[in-house]
């Protein structure tokens, strides 16, 4: 009996913490939902019209599909690019752990550092980027042109986040047992084949967790755009955090983004559900 | 290939220039003694001087928020010189707090609202007055303004347009400072040029007008300079320079060219709201014009330009690199400073020029003028001066502080160096016959003579004139002109039609007004037009 006193007050800490770092915001933040909450300027009860509001508005498609776009784009691309790193960073070479340290070093950057450093290397006029360009003879509209604005917050988001998939990748390549490619350089002497029915689905598990880890931290983006091209041009990079900052810091409009919060997070644990659902079944 | 590597070596040199400015040591502002003797001195009565020898603020720290721009920097810098200053006198200390621009209304605005009081006062835009007094924030100082003990300052050296900015229903409760409102800046020697001349009546059938009085003959000069070497020094030229990036004040564009578009004689008040119902008049035909015409504009120059912000524009125009630009009046004091500027003596400056014909929201018509309508401009966002919070403990130190700063020897010094990022407007920044002040106050900090009798003339007609757009300062200005930003971005990248996009700031502005409350707004909105 007192063993069992003891565990629940070993577990107060940890369910304190939960409490109130995370239930009780979660609770308010679904309150204020229903309400029309201007800060210092009043409060009254308006049932789901924030909600309804939320569907009637442009800009939150607008957001939604850039989300979505920019989170697709660069997801793709990091664990394409982070799984080809793994691949060949994985074998022994000289100098390998130089490299492996270096391309690691981004995943350290905060974004709106990064962003900020994206306006010196995407400045159109003299930036290291369209100088690059210029040797080609082309020049880029980076930031000021809505489909490359787009791309520059991709590329940054890229730069940061494939090492995060290079280091998970390297170890899921190192964990396939040596022997497997053994075997299989009897059967064959193709590296193509090899990858196709020997790494590619042992590595896939970890292609999904990936794929999701990074789906829901790019869907969050929100640190990078703001400071690399806040929102611009027009809204072509506001993606939903930002819209949902504006709401609340800029407008004042709480109950409004706090719905605009709950619809985002609707919509993502749908995709993660879904996703967790399809990956089990495969596994099963 | 050979101009792409001197293009390559250019910009490499460029670029590794702006890098080491950046990352250069800021050099440490500080007044002069004959500086420090004449602003201790200003505004000082028999009765202050008595008062100050009490040292009546010993122990009294005051706390003003700012626009981060550190101690060197715009706006912020002159805070710490200035307290600094006032410390010495009366035993006071000022805390600068600086906070990001895009923050600072949200911080002031939730220390108030959760009656923290954490600041004394707010270096606050004009634009923030409305939701200020609405909620009795800020504390009135007309019994201050009287007192002798404090620093005096004379209302009469203020034109009625600023006035207005800094009042409430006729009622005082922000201290000078900063005095903001767009003017054209433009190359006065390429445009006197009579090469130049020849070609531009050769392409549009007309006189080069210098400087040009409608937005259309602005336009025809920008779009025959855009795109070629007319400086001769090796790169593209352009014809006009603007800062459009979202949150880059690329609004102000907007906001200062759309005024002749609607505001004229036949009618002085109605710009952004009918006073009467609060519904928008953002998509009338005359800002739809307006905005068309920004969108033409914005084609003259640099496409990069709807990405800059306001440094990269004013910087395109400080290397010589632009015919036009139309913006604040740090732009004129920067361009003395030779070590930044190419243009120094070769500026021309004018009250932004007018339309031809301006449409009338009350009749729904166009009013067509023989003369330009030339309708003056006070910036919403600027005028970056303070009031009183109504929590601060020292509300007296704190308007002793602000006071000392708007005296005629520290606002002169303040707004003749381009660097304190606070511009001219009273009457003894004006160079005579305009104002007070004799050319040399002007030529002894470093100005050629012919820039600053262009620049003053230019801002005494702008501040001057009895026409003028009535600045957006009711509760919730700093969401609508965020919001008009946002959609006036959208119609220059061509995402969407003016129309449109202005449209979209119509329904936007709706929704903001309906959970505001319309019928408070209506009473704040005709407030604020008194």
């Amino acid at each position: 009996m007192r063993e069992g006193k003891a565990r629940y007050l070993f577990l107060m800490p940890s369910v304190c913490w939960i409490l109130v770092f995370t239930i009780f915001p979660l609770v308010y933040a679904a309150r204020l939902s229903f309400f029309s909450f201007q800060l210092g300027r009043g409060m009254s009860f308006i049932g789901g019209w924030n909600y309804v509001d939320v569907f009637n508005y442009s800009r939150f498609w607008n957001s939604i599909i850039t989300t979505f776009f920019i989170a697709a784009v660069s997801v793709s691309v990091e664990t394409g690019l982070g799984l080809l790193l793994a691949l060949h960073f994985g074998r022994e070479m000289p100098g390998n752990k130089i490299f492996r340290s270096l391309l690691s070093m981004p995943l350290f950057a905060t974004p709106v550092a990064v962003g900020f450093l994206g306006l010196t290397i995407f400045y159109e006029r003299y930036g290291p980027a369209n100088l690059f360009m210029s040797l080609f003879g082309l020049q880029v509209p980076w930031l000021s042109n809505t489909f490359w604005a787009k791309m520059s917050v991709i590329i940054l988001d890229t730069w940061i986040w494939t090492p995060f998939c290079f280091l998970v990748f390297l170890a899921g390549v190192h964990s396939i047992p040596e022997e497997m490619y053994e075997v299989a350089y009897l059967d064959t002497q193709s590296r193509l084949k090899i990858f196709r029915f020997i790494t590619l689905p042992l590595l896939s598990p970890l292609i999904g967790i990936i794929v999701i880890l990074r789906l829901i931290e790019a869907l969050k983006i929100f640190g990078l755009p703001y400071s690399l091209t806040t929102g611009g041009p027009g809204t072509a990079t506001e993606v939903y955090p930002i819209l949902v900052y504006r709401m609340a810091l800029k407008h004042f409009d709480f109950g409004y983004a706090s719905a605009l919060g709950f619809v985002f997070l609707a919509i993502v644990m749908t995709i993660v559900i879904t996703f967790f659902k399809r990956l089990r079944r495969i596994y099963e | 290939m050979t101009s792409t590597r001197q293009q390559t070596m250019i910009g490499v040199l460029v670029f590794s220039f702006i890098v080491g400015v950046i990352s250069a040591p800021s050099v440490a502002r500080e007044f002069t003694p004959a500086e420090k003797e004449l602003i201790v001195k200003s505004g000082v009565t028999p009765e202050r001087e008595a008062y100050l020898k009490t040292k009546p603020y010993k122990g009294i720290t005051l706390t003003i928020t700012v626009n981060r721009a550190g101690k060197e920097g715009a706006t912020s810098g002159p805070l710490y010189m200035f307290g600094e200053l006032w410390g010495e006198q009366t035993g006071g200390k000022v805390e600068v707090i600086e906070i990001p621009f895009s923050e600072h209304f949200q911080k002031v605005w939730i220390d108030l609202f959760t009656n923290t009081g954490k600041y004394d006062c707010f270096l606050a835009g004009a634009d923030w007055l409305g939701d200020l007094v609405a909620n009795d924030y800020v504390v009135p100082i007309e019994d201050y303004m009287k007192d002798p003990l404090f620093p005096q300052w004379d209302p009469a050296t203020i034109p009625p347009s600023l006035k207005q900015v800094w009042t409430w229903e006729g009622k005082w409760y922000i201290t000078p400072n900063d005095c903001d409102g767009m003017v054209l800046y433009y190359r006065k020697d390429i445009l006197q040029d009579p090469k130049y001349q020849k070609k531009f009546w050769d392409k549009y059938g007309y006189e080069l007008p210098v400087p040009p009085a409608t937005w259309e003959e602005l336009r025809d000069i920008a779009e025959l300079f855009n795109g070629w070497d007319w400086n001769e020094d090796g790169s593209v030229d352009y014809g006009i320079t603007m800062h459009l990036k979202v949150g880059g004040l690329g609004v102000y564009h907007f906001e200062a060219m759309s005024v002749p578009y609607v505001i004229s004689s036949a009618n002085p008040d109605m710009w952004w709201f009918d006073p009467k119902t609060m519904k928008p008049l953002v998509n009338s035909p005359g800002h739809v014009e307006a905005l068309k015409m920004l969108i033409e504009l914005s084609k003259q120059g640099p496409e990069a330009a709807i990405s800059w912000r306001l440094d990269e524009a004013w910087d395109c125009f400080l290397r010589g690199d632009a015919i036009f630009c139309f913006t604040w009046g740090d732009l004129g004091s920067l361009a003395q400073d030779e070590l930044k500027s190419k243009v120094k003596g070769k500026l021309g400056c004018a009250p932004l020029p007018g339309t031809l014909r301006s449409y009338d929201p009350r009749s729904g018509e166009w009013v067509e003028f023989t003369k330009p309508n030339i309708v003056g401009n006070v910036t919403s966002i600027g005028c970056w001066s303070a009031p009183v919070s109504r929590l601060s403990k020292h509300p007296e130190a704190t308007y002793d502080f602000l006071a000392f700063m708007a005296t005629r020897e520290a606002n002169l010094w303040n707004a003749l160096y381009g660097w304190t990022g606070n511009d001219i407007g009273r009457t003894f920044t004006f160079i005579k016959p305009y104002g007070s002040t004799d050319v040399s106050e002007y030529t002894k900090r470093g100005w050629n003579a012919e820039d600053a009798k262009e620049y003053s003339g230019a801002y005494y007609k702008n501040f001057y004139n009895l026409l003028q757009g009535p600045p957006l300062r009711i509760p919730g200005s700093v969401s609508y002109n965020s919001t008009l930003d946002l959609y006036v971005s959208q119609a220059v990248v061509g995402e969407v039609s003016p129309k449109e996009a202005l449209d979209k700031v119509y329904d936007e502005w709706e929704r903001i007004t309906k959970k505001l409350g319309r019928a408070k707004q209506i009473e704040l909105y005709k407030a604020s037009l008194k």
